[in-house]
């Protein structure tokens, strides 16, 4: 799957800053306190110099009476110790300016990953339906990183390197300003290389980041199925996938190094070019004043300014990787596909549902329509069993109940309120749903029963367990309810994961229950076990259950019969037999040859005896 | 011992990119000393020799152009292969991974290999790449300075040299610090990618269950651990490693306490201090991005640990001696006492179970949950590998086979169906896509309803684990997988959960009828649901991993147990009366 298209255009610096200044605004004082910084290291690393000069010039060569002696540093012990001084100094402010900007920058980024999860948290199902958790993690790291490791290389200080490439230029411009002039006729064609790389390596910098979260979407989901994989002798097919992925990663990569390099030679190659074209300049005008005095001046002066403007080709590197990434970035924090919340509340739920004409599809086109037209009503305290072939929609009735998608039209109410009126912790508080595919965490039994709540207790938890005779699974773990479970719960056996997340379910104490396929992979024993334990809970609350083994609902106060999207029948057990339509026909299905079966063994097994 | 291997097997197979880097380097700093040189010669020759000025001009742009092509080039040469082995680094990781199995996917979670491949990469790539050509740089600088100090005054060389010597020993301190921090820095990235994955993999029952609160709290402690350790290791970066800059800086402070001095006394002139003072300090800027250096060499090193634990785990049991021998019919297997337990646990998953499961006859397993069917089907499929001794074909341990080609032989759908995200075709077919096979093995799926309602059919692209489809359309895919597939033996692991009662009846019936050259796979079924058990040939009875019964449905039924148990809990309809005699345990049962 393509990870999603975001339209976002280019962000550049302007809105790099922009956009990052939420998570920046916090630290602002740091980053300030950097920005000064720089300065007064760029000073205190001059001044070295100069006292390195007035030493050997004023006390071992021994000029003498020179600046450094009228300033009081008349012995060379004294100057070499202020060189000294200045040494040290120097080395505390570029410390302090280093763990300043990287303090800055890892909170800027620890906010940012936090907003970037926080968001993903609220998002609905059908982005994830989307986009591949892989690359979702890749924006919530290695991007981040990337972003981190810009704020920290000393981007910050992009402003002092133009400052000092405007206040170079004016100097030359008061010393000379006709070879100024002169020289200024390579800016255009330096400017036109910068920006041509500028904009090639933000290209290659964006399919780099779109490449790398598809290896490592790729990766994810492959290591996820490596068993399927190796079991269908799939390895090389999958191995010439990744290097597929892992190619386009490579070109980009490869390229992006071309533009980088090239913008860096080329500052520096024009350098050169400048000095040359001085010289050019310079060699018959001795007598407008050219001399050699000024041009050393001058050369030193280009030296000045083509030292920050390499600087400034680097951070531009920088910046155009750290737009890529956080326009990636920033791309889905801008995806609004989320559930909307209304505003009404419930004080107590007492859980009549209705749905009243649904119709939904999790396309837009007509004729994928899932749900065609689907009413139904269930009271507090009754059963309702909604039945049918597979494919047929009723794990998307409970998923609209639950609010996991919307976008359906018709109404659904609980206490006779639309849903989509009222809040969402409203409802999800209010639907408790036991899902088809068990979802666990990497973690401790507990949390996966209790999800974090601090509110349930443990005698609540247990009991919980006991209900649904998890309190047999968990006591068979070495370790209990602090057993840590594997990803996806991948070291207890399918049946057990299922009792688990039945458990959460239960835990959670909703008015309304909704257990789609709840018991589909416990053995019979346990889910008869199951199901006298639960009738008791289950007789306060609304119950919807979805259930393919038909022995498992024949006692639901109502079953529905749902076919294509539509319910095509509904009544007690008795007399959907009796009308003998639909329902009869799947009953039987599983029953006469089963019995059949069963008498015919019978049998064979007496003859045998 | 990392390292070597590292360089032997990544880097020296692209020596000819260094090489070639080398070149331009030199010719780089060749260009750089050659531009100035020239520049004074024109300087000097203003208002003197026009001509001479001239040329000096004309040479010097000449350089200036030579300079965009070789700088740009030696950088390229020398980044190059710094992406290269990336490249084929993370090839051999994924190829690596192709190899591993479970006992190694237990111990590495998804979010850790995925860190590991693009974060850690992203260190080593520094190492070879930009490392590469500052360490030519800076020993290029160091060993040239050096030399030419040691010619001028060895005495002056070594007093200066001294706070050097003492800078090393802090950097010794803090390179200690950074390899400890930095592991732990990319431990934690590691961890925090688990988290999010989980996170995602979750998300909908976390907002279902109203628990983003709770879930976005633990995130955030790792989030903050992670950031402590790299504030931690800014510290260490921008404190204590440019302590040899600082040193260098220092040896200019003794070059005049000490060398001052010693022009007084007329032991060095002051030319040759002057001298000394500009060595010193291009001295200087190596040592600085020395520390850098060995931050980045650092980080490279650290990474490329945690990258080789992937790249050189041990496949368990990789390969059998054993090939294809075997001829290509039904197998009959024989369990010896098999035993299994899962590494680190205590409790075998299975027990001492000695059966015969006969060629081409259809072997109902049925068991609690939790009881060690799964952990039968893994076993037998290999995708954990039994102990030695414990289960043959014929008179092979299977263990001696070929992986592959024992693989190949066998047909598996796992309990939890695992759709990748691609179309349902590509899904059935695992590999080249015959339409033909793909529609029979659909159609025998029960899937081929589903298909038209889908909007493009078997070409519909499923999402993510099969996320678009429903739980029983997802189950089948799997199924229609292992159907498509000519094989000797099928595996099905509960793979009736998910379906209505007519699809099921359908499905028995299919896996009744398949076989090639009329001749029925051995088949293993799986199952919770008493109507498709009572349709196998054999049953095994599985509890607490132990073998505790088998036989045929109807001996099963009509003798107390947990078959018969389970049997009655799922029908209301009397039970066949027990014959009188059948209170004694089958002869069969225990072994
Ligand atoms: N990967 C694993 N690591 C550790 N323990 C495991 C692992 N997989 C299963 N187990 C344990 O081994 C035992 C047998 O599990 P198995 O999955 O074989 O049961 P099962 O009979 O298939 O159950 P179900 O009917 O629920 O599918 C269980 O107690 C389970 O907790
Ligand atoms: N996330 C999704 N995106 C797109 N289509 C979907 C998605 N989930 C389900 N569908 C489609 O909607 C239809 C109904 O699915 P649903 O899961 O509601 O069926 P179900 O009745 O619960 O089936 P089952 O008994 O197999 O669980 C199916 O055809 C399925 O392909
Ligand atoms: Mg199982």
């Amino acid at each position: 799957m393509n990870p999603a298209p975001n339209p976002t255009k280019d962000l550049d610096f302007q809105a790099i800053v922009s956009r990052m200044w939420p998570f920046a605004a916090p630290s602002s004082g740091l980053f300030l306190a950097a920005l000064i910084l720089t300065p007064v290291a760029t000073a205190v690393s001059l001044v070295q110099p100069w006292l390195m000069k007035a030493a050997i010039e004023e006390h071992i060569e021994g000029i003498g009476g020179g600046t450094a002696s009228q300033m009081g540093l008349d012995t060379l012990g004294k100057v070499a110790g202020a060189y000294l001084a200045a040494v040290m100094f120097g080395y505390l402010v570029r410390s302090t300016y280093s763990i300043i900007i990287s303090i800055a920058g890892q909170r800027t980024v620890l906010r940012l990953r936090s907003h970037v999860v926080e968001h993903l948290l609220s998002r609905s199902p059908s982005f994830f339906d989307k986009r591949p958790a892989g690359a979702l993690l890749t924006r919530a790291t290695s991007d981040i990183e990337a972003l981190g490791e810009s704020l920290s290389s000393g981007v910050v200080t992009i402003l002092l390197d133009v400052l000092t490439i405007i206040g170079v230029l004016v100097a030359m411009f008061m010393l000379e300003w006709k070879m100024t002039l002169l020289l200024l006729t390579v800016a255009p064609p330096l400017a036109l290389i910068i920006e041509l790389c500028r904009r090639r390596l933000r290209q290659t910098y964006n399919t780099i980041r779109t490449s790398l979260s598809t290896v490592n979407a790729y990766l994810n989901e492959q290591v996820n199925g490596m068993k399927i994989v190796q079991l269908f002798n799939h390895q090389q097919d999958s191995h010439d996938g990744f290097i597929e992925r892992n190619t386009v990663y490579k070109e980009a990569t490869i390229r992006s190094n071309v533009y980088d390099a090239l913008m860096y030679a080329a500052v520096d190659g024009i350098g050169s070019i400048c000095i040359a074209l001085l010289l050019w300049y310079a060699t018959d005008r001795a007598e407008v004043g050219i001399t050699a005095g000024l041009m050393v001046a001058f050369i030193d002066y280009l030296n000045r300014l083509f030292r920050p403007l390499r600087e400034f080709s680097g951070k531009i590197a920088i910046i155009q990787r750290a737009g890529a990434a956080l326009q990636k970035v920033t791309g889905l924090l801008d995806t609004d596909e989320s559930i909307t919340s209304g505003s009404k509340t419930l004080t107590q739920v007492k859980g009549r549902v209705e749905f009243e004409n649904v119709r939904f599809g999790y396309r837009p086109e007509p004729e994928y329509e899932v749900l065609k037209g689907v009413s139904l009503t269930v009271s507090p305290g009754e059963v309702v069993a909604i039945v049918g072939s597979t494919g047929c929609g009723k794990t998307t009735l409970t998923r609209l109940l639950s609010r996991s998608y919307e976008g359906y039209t018709g109404r659904i109410t609980l206490d006779g309120e639309e849903i989509r009126d009222l809040t969402l912790d409203t409802v999800r508080q209010a639907v408790a749903r036991v899902r088809q595919d068990t979802q666990l965490f990497p973690d401790t039994v507990k949390f996966n029963v209790d999800l974090g709540n601090p509110k349930l207790d443990m005698a609540h938890l247990e009991s919980a367990a006991e209900l649904v005779n998890a309190d047999r699974v968990i006591a068979s773990l070495p370790s209990g309810w602090q057993h840590e479970l594997t990803e996806r719960g991948g070291n207890v056996s399918v049946g057990q994961g299922q009792l688990l997340s039945f458990a959460r379910t239960m835990a959670y104490n909703a008015p309304v229950v909704i257990l789609d396929e709840a018991t589909a992979s416990v053995d019979p024993v346990t889910e008869a076990l199951i199901q006298t334990a639960i009738e008791r809970i289950l007789e306060r609350k609304t119950v919807l259950v979805i259930a393919h083994r038909l022995s498992t609902i024949t006692a639901a106060d109502r079953i529905v019969v749902m076919d294509a999207g539509q319910v095509v029948e509904s009544g007690t057990h008795a007399e959907l037999l009796a009308a003998g339509a639909h329902y009869a026909g799947l009953y039987q299905a599983g029953f006469d040859e089963t019995t059949d079966q069963l008498a015919r063994d019978t049998q064979g097994a007496s003859a045998d005896a | 011992m990392i390292l070597l291997r590292f360089f032997k097997r990544y880097v020296v197979p692209l020596w000819h990119w260094y090489l070639a880097g080398l070149a331009f380097l030199f010719m780089t700093n060749w260009l750089a000393v050659e531009i100035p040189l020239r520049m004074a010669v024109g300087v000097d020759a203003l208002g003197t020799d026009p001509e001479a000025v001239r040329t000096a001009a004309f040479t010097i742009g000449l350089m200036g152009l030579a300079v965009i092509a070789v700088r740009s080039l030696s950088r390229v040469l020398f980044f190059t292969p710094g992406r290269l082995v990336e490249f084929r680094l993370k090839n051999d990781i994924f190829d690596m991974l192709t190899k591993l199995q479970p006992s190694f996917y237990s111990k590495m979670k998804a979010g850790d290999i995925v860190s590991r491949v693009s974060n850690d990469m992203t260190f080593v790539r520094a190492l070879v790449g930009f490392g590469g050509l500052q360490v030519f740089n800076v020993t290029l600088a160091l060993a040239l300075t050096g030399r030419m100090m040691m010619q001028l005054n060895p005495k002056l060389t070594l007093m200066t040299l001294l706070p050097i010597v003492v800078g090393l020993a802090f950097m010794q301190a803090g390179v200690f610090a950074m390899h400890r921090l930095t592991r732990l820095s990319q431990t934690q990235l590691s961890s925090l990618s688990d988290r999010i994955l989980a996170l995602l993999q979750g998300v909908q029952t976390v907002q279902d269950f109203c628990a983003e609160a709770a879930f976005q709290q633990r995130f955030e402690k790792e989030n903050l651990e992670f950031m402590e350790t790299n504030i931690r290791l800014a510290w260490v970066r921008s404190t204590i490693l440019p302590m040899l800059g600082l040193a260098g800086s220092t040896c200019i402070y003794v070059l005049l306490v000490v060398g001052g001095p010693m022009v007084q006394r007329g032991e060095l002139t002051v030319g040759e201090l002057v001298a000394f003072v500009t060595f010193v300090a291009q001295l200087l800027w190596p040592l600085m991005s020395l520390g850098w250096l060995v931050s980045v060499f650092q980080r490279g090193y650290t990474s490329l640990g945690r990258i080789d634990q992937v790249l050189y785990a041990e496949p368990e049991k990789p390969e059998g001696s054993n090939p294809s021998d075997l001829p290509r019919v039904p197998p009959a297997l024989h369990l010896k006492n098999l035993s299994f337990t899962y590494p680190g646990l205590e409790t075998p998953a299975l027990h001492g179970i000695t059966a015969t499961l006969p060629a081409g006859k259809t072997i109902g397993v049925y068991g609690r949950t939790g009881s060690g069917k799964s952990t039968l089907l893994r076993v037998l499929t290999r995708t954990w590998n039994p102990p030695a001794g414990t289960v043959f074909i014929g008179e092979t341990d299977i263990l001696d086979l070929d992986l592959d080609d024992w693989r190949g032989n066998t047909a598996v759908a796992p309990q939890v169906p695992f759709l990748f995200s691609d179309t349902i075709a590509a899904n059935v077919a695992m590999g080249p896509i015959d339409p033909e096979r793909v529609n029979v093995a659909t159609f025998q799926a029960a899937l081929s309803e589903d298909l038209k309602a889908l909007p493009e059919g078997l070409n519909t692209v499923v999402g993510e684990r099969g996320i678009m489809l429903s739980g029983g359309q997802r189950q089948r895919t799997a199924l229609a997988r292992a159907l498509y597939r000519p094989a000797n033996l099928i595996v099905l692991d509960d793979v009736l959960s998910a379906v209505d009662q007519e699809t099921e009846q359908r499905l028995i019936d299919t896996f009744a009828s398949i076989g090639q050259d009329g001749q029925q796979p051995t088949m293993l079924l799986v199952s919770h649901r008493m109507s498709a058990l009572a349709r196998t040939d054999h049953v095994l009875v599985l509890d607490q991993g132990k073998l505790v019964d088998q036989g045929s449905h109807s001996a099963l039924i009509n003798r107390p147990g947990p078959y018969r148990d389970a049997w009655s809990s799922q029908h209301e309809d009397p039970l066949p009366e027990l014959p009188t005699d059948a209170a004694l345990p089958a002869a069969e049962v225990v072994q």
